[in-house]
């Protein structure tokens, strides 16, 4: 995986739909994809597009994002919002939802489904920063935080409200929801060949048997669940590029965000071009293209993982260098969320996370144990340290992430 | 998202125009000491001198006012309150060492302020002013609102006498001139005592030089705090949609195109190194481009550069108060063309001026969040 300069060309070749051979016995035909422009599929004339489930999760989480900052609140509406319990969002069709953001969390087929006890691990990791920012920061909104001590920092003109160590825990939840939740279920699960094969899902697909009442076939709505996990609550779903990052607080937001970093622009039409192409090949019933493509994006949603880790921990030096604090710390919250999201990446030659959750562990525990006060302690020798592993296992320079 | 794509074009505009001088660089014999004695001495504490006397009036008045409100004595506080937030606008450039440790920008005229948590702090009585979130609700744009948030002189001074919550409103009043008199004070007091000494003597060029990081703390607040935030973002030239709510002096209604004349006024003086009497000048940023004789286009840089402020300080006096202009106008096309003077002088700056002298801007377009 090499990162162009040059986007228009890579958005050229996509763009042209082109052929293949089909790998079954009588593979003597040309299999013409259509890709079409938009994210638009059709069958008699109706869409056979659909993800409104991910959808849904994406507005819950969006709301309990703009919750962990509401200090009038208790942990109790937090969790609630987290497992859909009681009613807890604005909007009765929410709360009406038999969905929660929880159910899938760690949850995909290929990471999780045999490994109940680290998914389990994974919840109340995410449920118990949820508490804490109800617990350990709430009650101290007015109190001006120092090493040791929890309360509200100054970034510039916004206002940062850390733990004694120096951590948002909103920041560690939301961006580590990035990784437990969306990336986890679309490349580990959605875009799986576990999951768009699983049960009759090919010769369903072969022979267009609609799943249930519905206008797709079952691989054809598993591959837009995926979809749906980036562009779900974008203005435009079908064209969702022309307003890439300003959909969501979460992957949507970070394409956008290193979409707009020049060293690697061109990633957000990768992507959008490998979703198009591969659900185009399941229209085609070719499922060599359409693994070639779920790999494409796989290797893409990781860099930016990836990316974000190390751009947050670069961007901290300065700010530790100069003492602000609020800035730093923010950076270094963000990071940490990032880092976690590593353990949900693929590298789609091995099929493994780029850092497994052990390797994760260790660079948390390297971030926070310079000292006893966790961030007001950390090195920039340390942030460098954690940036070269990081950077180490991907295509992309600490340089070109890190600006 | 247009902002970031503004962002970038104008970064991408910015990076490609190198400086087109065609002279071949001179070797750079400027005296850098004689500058920073001449940035100091004559400008920057006499400035911090002045303003903290207009706060000191300031708060005369307002003990006049909180003891006795009447018409007379708040035009008196209003009118101390004005000459106090121009004389600001003379030092809000100066963001380096005591004032950048303190914040003293974002401490002392964060705007807009949140009514809301004015109106909390009040009742809630010796809040905590140093608390990184009551920034919107303390400095210079707070007794803005405290002055002029009723439309009639009457119903102002009704708050601070015969409302129920006046002698705690007169007490806010005072809680926030307090504050803002002991962050001068301290920024004053340290550039007196030590850090004078200290930035004049780190004449080098490097990016740590005082030079180096004052230039880069002058063009960061033309471009950032009055080009974007006194024009740009009410005018919607980022986010698409004008919002005149986001002006300085919001509530008197009047005072935010004279507060940007100020400021613009104030960073032309000190392009030209002229003193705080605005009679006699020294050594500065015009004598050090005239020193190494930087020609871009063939013109002299140092006077196009001075022509350009002539220009955008013209276009911008010629426009009906801001507030007007943004809210009688679908279009404000003629503080729209007003702000694109005030623009150009931003690459003059950013790129021939720093690339004469040597200088690398070390602060980029953060991507937020």
């Amino acid at each position: 995986m090499k990162f162009t300069k040059h986007p228009i060309f890579i958005a050229t070749i996509m763009a042209v739909s082109f052929t293949a051979c089909t790998d079954d016995d009588d593979a003597t035909t040309d299999v013409q994809l259509e890709v079409p422009t938009n994210y638009n599929f059709t069958r008699n004339g109706e869409s056979t597009v659909n993800f409104s489930g991910q959808t849904t999760r994406i507005l819950m989480a969006d709301e309990l994002n703009d919750r962990l900052l509401d200090f009038s609140i208790d942990d109790e509406l937090l969790l609630n919002q987290f497992s859909n319990e009681n009613d807890p969002f604005s909007s009765s069709d929410l709360n009406d939802s038999d969905k929660s953001i929880k159910s899938k969390v760690a949850a995909s087929a290929d990471y999780f489904s045999t490994n109940l006890t680290l998914s389990a691990t994974i919840k109340n990791t995410l449920e118990s920063w949820l508490s804490k920012q109800a617990n350990e920061i709430f009650p101290f909104q007015d109190n001006s935080a120092q090493a040791g001590e929890a309360g509200q920092l100054a970034d510039g003109d916004n206002v940062r409200y850390v733990n004694a160590q120096g951590l948002e825990f909103n920041q560690l939840f939301t961006k580590s929801l990035i990784g437990a939740l969306m990336v986890d279920q679309t490349l580990n699960n959605y875009l799986s060949p576990a999951v768009l094969d699983e049960g009759q899902n090919r010769e369903e697909n072969d022979s267009d048997i609609l799943a249930e009442g519905k206008t797709y076939t079952t691989m054809e709505h598993k591959w837009d669940e995926a979809y749906g996990y980036l562009y779900g609550t974008s203005e435009n779903p079908a064209n969702p590029n022309d307003k890439i990052g300003e959909a969501d607080d979460y992957l949507n937001k970070y394409i956008g965000r290193v979409e707009n970093d020049e060293d690697f622009s061109g990633i957000a039409e990768r992507i959008f071009n490998a979703f198009k192409t591969g659900r185009a090949a399941i229209v085609a019933k070719d499922y060599d293209i359409r693994d070639e493509q779920a790999n494409i994006i796989q290797q893409e949603i990781s860099n930016i993982i990836g990316i974000r880790a190390v751009y947050y921990l670069e961007q901290a030096k300065s700010g530790i260098a100069t003492e602000n604090w609020g800035t730093a710390f923010h950076d270094l919250s963000e990071a940490y969320g990032f880092i976690y999201s590593l353990q949900f990446t693929k590298n789609p030659a091995t099929n493994q996370p780029y850092f497994n959750a052990a390797e994760v562990d260790d660079l948390l525990t390297d971030l926070m144990d310079d000292g006893e006060d966790g961030l007001w302690d950390v090195s920039v020798e340390t942030l460098s340290t954690i940036s070269e592993i990081i950077a180490a296992e991907f295509d992309f320079t600490i340089e070109q992430a890190g600006s | 998202m247009k902002k970031i794509a503004f962002l970038l074009i104008g970064f991408i505009l910015l990076n490609s125009c190198e400086s087109d001088s065609t002279d071949t660089p001179q070797s750079d014999t400027f005296d850098r000491t004689e500058l920073l004695i001449n940035w100091a001495d004559n400008i920057i504490i006499p400035y911090y001198q002045n303003v903290d006397v207009a706060l000191s009036q300031l708060r005369t008045e307002a003990e006049d006012f909180t003891a006795d409100p009447s018409i007379n004595s708040l035009n008196n506080v209003r009118e101390s309150w004005k000459a106090a937030y121009l004389i600001w606008q003379r030092t809000a450039m100066f963001e380096i060492g005591p004032a950048e440790n303190n914040d003293l920008r974002l401490n002392l005229n964060t705007y807009p302020v949140n009514a809301t948590t004015i109106e909390a702090n009040i009742n809630n009585q010796n809040v905590n002013l140093t608390l990184p979130s009551n920034r919107t609700a303390k400095g210079f744009g707070t007794i803005d609102y405290l002055l002029y948030n009723e439309t009639t002189e009457d119903d102002i001074i009704a708050q601070f006498s015969t409302e129920d919550g006046s002698a705690l409103r007169s007490a806010y009043l005072m809680q926030v001139i307090d504050d803002m008199q002991t962050l001068i004070n301290l920024v004053k007091e340290q550039w007196q005592n030590s850090y004078r000494d200290e930035f004049v003597g780190n004449s080098g060029s490097s990016a740590t030089a005082s030079v180096d990081r004052f230039v880069n703390d002058y063009i960061f607040y033309y471009e950032k705090f009055l080009r974007a935030g006194k024009m740009g973002i009410p005018l919607g030239v980022f986010s698409g949609n004008k919002e005149p709510q986001t002006l300085e002096a919001f509530y008197e209604g009047t005072l935010a195109k004279e507060l940007f004349l100020e400021g613009l006024d104030a960073t032309r003086d000190f392009f030209n190194g002229e003193h705080v009497n605005e009679t006699t000048s020294g050594e500065s940023l015009y004598s050090y481009l005239q020193e190494l004789n930087e020609l871009k286009d063939g013109a002299n840089l140092g006077d196009l550069i001075n022509d350009q402020f002539d220009l955008a300080f013209t276009k911008v006096q010629e426009l009906d108060t801001f507030k007007a202009e943004i809210e009688d106008n679908d279009v404000p096309n003629d503080m729209l063309g007003a702000y694109e003077e005030v623009q150009r002088l931003v690459p003059l700056f950013k790129v021939d001026m720093v690339s004469a002298m040597s200088i690398n801007i070390d602060f980029v377009d953060a991507d937020g969040d």
